[in-house]
C-alpha cells in the first residue's frame, strides 16, 4: 500500500509539474464542455410539431361558464412549441425527413370524450427518433402545455359544481325540456320546515312537531357539508398556485440536462485519458518491470491509477460545478453529496482508462484508444430514455449521466441507488480486467 | 574476489520458460558465488535476457526453480533492465528518492545523497532524467537498482548503447562496485571481449540452452583453430553457437 500512495505522490507531482498537459486536461473537457451544453440547451429552442386533428371541426363542449374548441387548445399548444396543422401521411413524411420534431394527433371524438365527463381523451405524441434529445425537450413542453390545459378544464368543471351546489343550498329557476320551474333549496326548505314546526306547536300538536326535528338536523348536516365542499372543490382544481413574475435579465440559462452531459463529458474524458496515460507511461518509461519485481503489485498499481483519476474528477467537477453556480442560473445545490458522487464516478472512468492504458503499448496509442473508445461511448450515455441495452451496463458513462442529472434535476434522489451501485460494480469489474490485460500483457 | 568457499549466492535449476508454443528458455542451470561476475553470452534471441528476468523475477519460470542466498527473503538483487527504467520526468534526485523509498529506505534522501555520490551523478542531480545523456542515464539507471543494498546485480547487455569511452567508465564503475561491496554480477553481453575481460566465467546460452560454462581459454582450446589469428575468441565463439563439435 505503501508503494501505491508513493506513485500516487509522483503522478501528482508530474501532473503539477506540466503545466500545458494540466491546462489541456481540464481546459480540453472544459471546451468539450461548453459545446455539449450548447449543443444541449436546443432543448430551449422552439421546435416544431405537426398537429394532425381527426376530430370532426366546430365541435365545441361546455366547461362552466367557458365553451372550448380544438383550436383553444391548440392555442394553448403555440404557447410552447411552433404548430403546423398536417394531413396524418404529410405529418409522418415531415417527421421522416426531420422537418418537424413530432407528430401531435388529435382523437376522433375528443372534443365528445371530453363533453361525456366520464371517458378520457387521449392526445397521441410521436416524436422523432433521430433526435430524442429534442423529443424529450418537446414532450416536456407538451405535457406541460396538457398539465396548463387540464387545470383550466379543472377551473371549469368545479365553478359548474360549485354553481350547482349553490343552486341547492340557496335555490332557484331551473329550466328543464323547455319548462321552467323553481327549486326551493336547503336554506328555504329550513325556513318552511322551522315555520311549519312553530305552527305545529302552537296547535298544541307537539307530538308531529317533534318528528320534525330530525329533517331540520338534517338539513342543517348537509348544508354544513355542502359549505365545506366549496373550499374543498377550490383546492382540487388548484392544488398549489404558482405565482410567475419575470426576473432581471440575467446571464444565460443553462439546462440541467446540459449541465449533466457538459459534466459527463469533461469528467469522462479527463478521467479516461489520465488513467490509460498514467498506466501506459510505467510500461513506456519501463518502470513497469521494476514496480512488479514486488515493489508495487500490479492490482495495486491500477488502484493507484484509478485513485488518481478519481482526485482529478473530483477536482475538475467542483470547479466545473462552482463555476456553473456562480456564474449561471442553475441552481446546483446538494454540495455535500456531490463529492462522493464525483469520486464515485471518476473512479469508474479511471478504471475504464486504466483498462486501456494496460491494454496499450505505447503512451500516445493509450490515449489515442482511449478517446476513439470513451468518445463515442460517452455520447451513447447521453442519449436520454430506457437504456437497458448492452452497452449502457457495462461502461460507466451512462449511469453516471443518470447520477447527474438526477442530482441537478431530481427533487428527490429515489432513483439514484441503482446507478451508484453500478458505477461500483463496473469500477470494481473495470479494475479487475485491468489487472489482468496488464498481468498478461506484461508476461509477453 | 568470487568466494569459493562460500554457499552459491543464486542456484537456478532447471529453468524453462516458455511463451506458447515458443521455447525461450529450455532447462538452464546456474550458479553465482558471492562476488562472482557471471557472463552469459549469446546471439541475439538466445535466451540471455528471458534468464535475467526469471532470475530477477520478473517473471515467472515455466518449470524449474530460482533459490537466492538459499532461501534468504533478506537477500536483494538489483535489476538494470537493457532500456533504462525511470521516471523521465522526475529528475535524478527524485527517481532515487523513490526508488529508495520503495525499496523500504529508513530515509530515503539520504540513500538517494548516498547514491548519487556512488554513481558520480552530483553535476546532473537536479535535471530531469529525460534530459540525461545515454551514459549518464544507464549511470541513473545502474544507481537505481543499488538502492536497496544489493548483494548481486543483474545487467542485461549494461554497455550496449554505449560509446567507448561511456563503457569504460561503466565497467571501472562495476569494478568499484565488486571491490568495495563485494557485488556479485551476472551481466548478458554480445561481446566476446567483453565477457572474458569482465566475467569471471562465462556461460555461453544458444538456442534457449546453457551450451557452454568456463574461460575463454577452455573456450579456445574445445572451439578454436591454430589458423583463426586475431579473431580466434569470436571464431571459436561462432563455431560453439553454431554447434560444430568440440
Amino acid at each position: 500500500m505503501r508503494g501505491a500512495l508513493l506513485l500516487f505522490r509522483k503522478d501528482l507531482r508530474l501532473l503539477r509539474r506540466a503545466p500545458l498537459l494540466l491546462a489541456v486536461l481540464v481546459g480540453y473537457p472544459l471546451l468539450v464542455a461548453l459545446l455539449v451544453a450548447a449543443a444541449l440547451q436546443g432543448e430551449q429552442r422552439r421546435p416544431t410539431v405537426a398537429l394532425v386533428s381527426l376530430d370532426a371541426p366546430g365541435r365545441t363542449v361546455q366547461v362552466g361558464d367557458r365553451r372550448l374548441s380544438v383550436d383553444d387548445y391548440v392555442e394553448r399548444l403555440q404557447e410552447e412549441v411552433d404548430v403546423e396543422r398536417l394531413e396524418p401521411a404529410r405529418a409522418r413524411e415531415e417527421l421522416d425527413a426531420g422537418r418537424v420534431a413530432a407528430i401531435l394527433t388529435i382523437p376522433e371524438g375528443f372534443i365528445a370524450d371530453l363533453q361525456s365527463g366520464v371517458r378520457q381523451p387521449t392526445l397521441e405524441l410521436v416524436t422523432s427518433r433521430r433526435s430524442p434529445i429534442e423529443g424529450e425537450a418537446i414532450q416536456r413542453r407538451l405535457e406541460s402545455a396538457v398539465y396548463r390545459f387540464n387545470q383550466g378544464l379543472a377551473q371549469g368543471y368545479v365553478r359548474q359544481v360549485l354553481q350547482l351546489v349553490d343552486f341547492i343550498v340557496n335555490g332557484g329557476s331551473i329550466a328543464v325540456l323547455g319548462r321552467q320551474g323553481d327549486v326551493i333549496g336547503l336554506v328555504r326548505g329550513r325556513e318552511l320546515i322551522v315555520d311549519a314546526q312553530a305552527e305545529l306547536r302552537r296547535d298544541g300538536n307537539t307530538a308531529l312537531a317533534l318528528r320534525l326535528a330530525p329533517l331540520i338536523s338534517f338539513i342543517d348536516e348537509t348544508q354544513n357539508n355542502l359549505d365545506l365542499a366549496r373550499p374543498a372543490a377550490t383546492a382540487i382544481s388548484s392544488p398549489i398556485q404558482l405565482s410567475i413574475r419575470e426576473g432581471a435579465r440575467g446571464r444565460e440559462p443553462l439546462s440541467a440536462f446540459g449541465m449533466a452531459g457538459a459534466l459527463l463529458v469533461s469528467l469522462a474524458l479527463a478521467g479516461v485519458l489520465l488513467a490509460a496515460a498514467g498506466l501506459s507511461s510505467e510500461r513506456e518509461e519501463n518502470t513497469l518491470v521494476r514496480l512488479r519485481r514486488g515493489l508495487v503489485p500490479l492490482p495495486l498499481l491500477i488502484v493507484e491509477k484509478v485513485l488518481f483519476s478519481a482526485l482529478a474528477c473530483l477536482v475538475v467537477g467542483m470547479v466545473l460545478l462552482a463555476a456553473v453556480a456562480g456564474l449561471t442560473d442553475l441552481a446546483v445545490g446538494r454540495w455535500a453529496v456531490w463529492p462522493g458522487v464525483l469520486l464515485l464516478a471518476g473512479a469508474a472512468f479511471g478504471a475504464f482508462g486504466a483498462l486501456v492504458g494496460a491494454a496499450a503499448r505505447e503512451t500516445r496509442t493509450a490515449l489515442l484508444a482511449a478517446l476513439m473508445l470513451a468518445l463515442p461511448l460517452v455520447f451513447v450515455g447521453l442519449i436520454p430514455g430506457d437504456r437497458t441495452g448492452v452497452v449502457a451496463d457495462v461502461v460507466p458513462f451512462g449511469p453516471a449521466f443518470d447520477v447527474f442529472r438526477t442530482l441537478l434535476a431530481d427533487p428527490t434522489l429515489g432513483s439514484i441507488g441503482g446507478s451508484l451501485a453500478l458505477l461500483g460494480g463496473l469500477t470494481a469489474v473495470l479494475t479487475g480486467l485491468a489487472a489482468l490485460v496488464l498481468h498478461r500483457r506484461a508476461a509477453t | 574476489m568470487a568466494d569459493v568457499d562460500a554457499p552459491p549466492l543464486l542456484e537456478a535449476r532447471a529453468l524453462v520458460r516458455r511463451y506458447r508454443r515458443f521455447t525461450a528458455l529450455d532447462g538452464v542451470d546456474l550458479r553465482l558465488l558471492p562476488g562472482e561476475a557471471v557472463a552469459l553470452l549469446g546471439p541475439n534471441g538466445a535466451g540471455k535476457t528471458t534468464l535475467l528476468e526469471l532470475l530477477a523475477g520478473v517473471a515467472r519460470p515455466t518449470e524449474g526453480t530460482v533459490t537466492w542466498g538459499g532461501g534468504d527473503a533478506a537477500v536483494r538483487v538489483g535489476w538494470v533492465p537493457q532500456r533504462p527504467a525511470v521516471y523521465l520526468r522526475l529528475s535524478v534526485r527524485e527517481n532515487l528518492r523513490l526508488f529508495a523509498a520503495l525499496e523500504g529506505a529508513d530515509d530515503p534522501s539520504a540513500e538517494a545523497e548516498r547514491l548519487i555520490g556512488r554513481a558520480d551523478l552530483e553535476t546532473v542531480a537536479s535535471r530531469p532524467a529525460g534530459q540525461l545523456s545515454t551514459g549518464t542515464l544507464q549511470r541513473l539507471n545502474l544507481a537505481v537498482a543499488l538502492a536497496g543494498h544489493p548483494a548481486a546485480l543483474l545487467l542485461d547487455e549494461p554497455s550496449a548503447t554505449l560509446s567507448p569511452d561511456q563503457r569504460l567508465r561503466l565497467w571501472e564503475w562495476l569494478g568499484e562496485l565488486r571491490a568495495q561491496d563485494g557485488l556479485a554480477l551476472v551481466f548478458s553481453t554480445q561481446s566476446v571481449q567483453e565477457a572474458a575481460r569482465h566475467g569471471d566465467r562465462m556461460v555461453v546460452i544458444a538456442r534457449g540452452r546453457s551450451a557452454f560454462a568456463g574461460g575463454m581459454d577452455d573456450l579456445l582450446a574445445r572451439w578454436g583453430s591454430p589458423d583463426d589469428g586475431v579473431d580466434a575468441d569470436e571464431r571459436a565463439f561462432l563455431r560453439l553457437v553454431e554447434g560444430t563439435p568440440a
